[in-house]
């Protein structure tokens, strides 16, 4: 599988001999292209017009943080898949409000099922998260209910307010409590984390939605609008409980984040790089382990199955098979 | 798969094989490369090299792993190439 380049140091990434040349003040490296499958920048990192067509032939795509490691934007090189016909099959889902109802509440099931996965899982371990498993499964069966968007994605809200407050049981530690949800920026630990976390998330899920046929401008709970794209937003929601949230649990627990890893600046709260970049790493790791598919009867990774729920996307839209959200068994 | 390729090839022919092996592999020390290559991208490069190298002078070899799982790496003295992904 094509690796992710995350880059941190500040330098000049140019097109040299074929391939991608990084330089330094420190030094110097070439990176095989061939082996490369995106790009993640957080440095400051000079760039010229005949690396992007570069990595436009070699269909990689770009992912600017900045400074404060937020999502900053995207090199999305041409499209490489054209598909009109799944354009059309996703617009066509998108206009008609019930067929957009159906794969929408999809999304939310799968994902209030992978958070009471994740709930469940700490509930084992005796940790006291009972209360806020109950609700979420009392706020399960109403998602078929919902008879539009809005009512659908409060109730997902509702899901999300409830998991969050299980955070503070499962972390146990008096530096990371929740409070509540803040973003933009986040003011506390925790939030920071969480943000940084999700961000990483839409730009993978971007990443690989680029390589199938579909539009990442149409999205189905996040409704579509001018500025961003919102399909990715959708998958991702899946796929956090899962791969975020449980990496948070894990590096926390692990203590391999702790309060000193973090600068306070005006209004908010940001990673320090180093804590940024062992987030980074973690994620990666987790993301090229295997689990066994049950459907495929072979071992898939993490980043596979985000894909897979793509294609399943694309399944659904072409009326062949139901779109049924991944939910994770462990 | 894992890759481990050594090249021994005439002067004229060393940038070339090197800048070629350089899209696919990463460099870890003189005439040495390694790296995760698919099934498809290794009998692309060993495709090209082909094209390149004169088969009665020069020799290039291939130490193919299917996985990493059971060889461990050590290095003495300088690290001079790396294959790290976060930089």
């Amino acid at each position: 599988m094509k690796k992710t380049l995350y880059v941190f140091s500040s330098g000049e990434l140019s097109r040299k001999d074929n391939t991608l040349f990084f330089e330094t003040e420190e030094g110097r490296r070439f990176i095989p292209v061939e082996d490369t499958g995106e790009i993640m920048i957080f440095g400051e990192l000079t760039v010229n017009k005949k690396l992007l067509e570069f990595l436009s032939i070699k269909e990689i795509v770009l992912h600017f943080f900045n400074y404060h490691g937020y999502y900053m934007g995207s090199f999305y090189p041409r499209e490489h898949l054209n598909s009109g016909f799944m354009t059309l099959r996703q617009a066509e889902h998108y206009l008609d409000e019930e067929r957009r109802l159906i794969i929408a509440k999809e999304f939310v099931r799968g994902a209030a099922r992978n958070i009471r996965q994740v709930l469940k899982y700490y509930h084992g371990r005796e940790k006291d998260v009972a209360r806020q498993l109950n609700a979420i499964e009392n706020l399960i069966a109403p998602i078929d209910e919902c008879k539009d968007i809005s009512t659908l994605m409060a109730l997902e809200g509702n899901i999300r307010d409830h998991y969050y407050h299980a955070f503070d049981e499962i972390v146990g530690n008096p530096d990371f409590i929740f409070q509540e949800r803040t973003r933009r920026p986040p003011k506390n630990y925790l939030n920071t984390l969480i943000s940084f976390g999700n961000s990483l998330m839409y730009t993978i899920c971007l990443s690989e939605i680029y390589k199938t046929h579909l539009d990442p401008r149409i999205g189905y709970l996040h409704s579509t609008n001018f500025r961003r794209f919102t399909l990715n937003l959708d998958l991702a929601e899946i796929f956090k409980p899962i791969i975020v949230d449980r990496l948070i649990f894990s590096l926390l627990g692990k203590k391999m984040i702790t309060k000193e890893s973090f600068d306070r600046v005006t209004e908010g709260i940001m990673m320090k790089e180093k804590a940024r970049k062992c987030f980074v790493e973690n994620l990666d790791e987790k993301l090229k382990t295997t689990i066994k598919h049950r459907d495929i009867g072979r071992p898939v990774s993490y980043r596979r199955l985000i894909r897979l729920e793509l294609y399943k996307m694309e399944k659904h839209l072409m009326g062949e098979k139901e779109y049924q959200a991944f939910v994770a068994r462990w | 798969m894992f890759v481990i390729l050594v090249y021994d090839v005439g002067q004229k022919r060393v940038a070339k094989v090197l800048k070629k092996c350089r899209q696919y592999l990463n460099w870890v020390q003189n005439a040495v490369l390694e790296g995760e290559v698919s099934d498809a991208n290794l009998k692309k490069l060993k495709m090209e090299l082909e094209r390149i190298i004169h088969k009665d002078e020069d020799s290039v070899i291939f130490y193919s792993l299917r996985t990493t799982k059971y060889s461990s790496r050590e290095i003495m003295g300088l690290k001079k190439g790396g294959d790290e992904n976060i930089i």
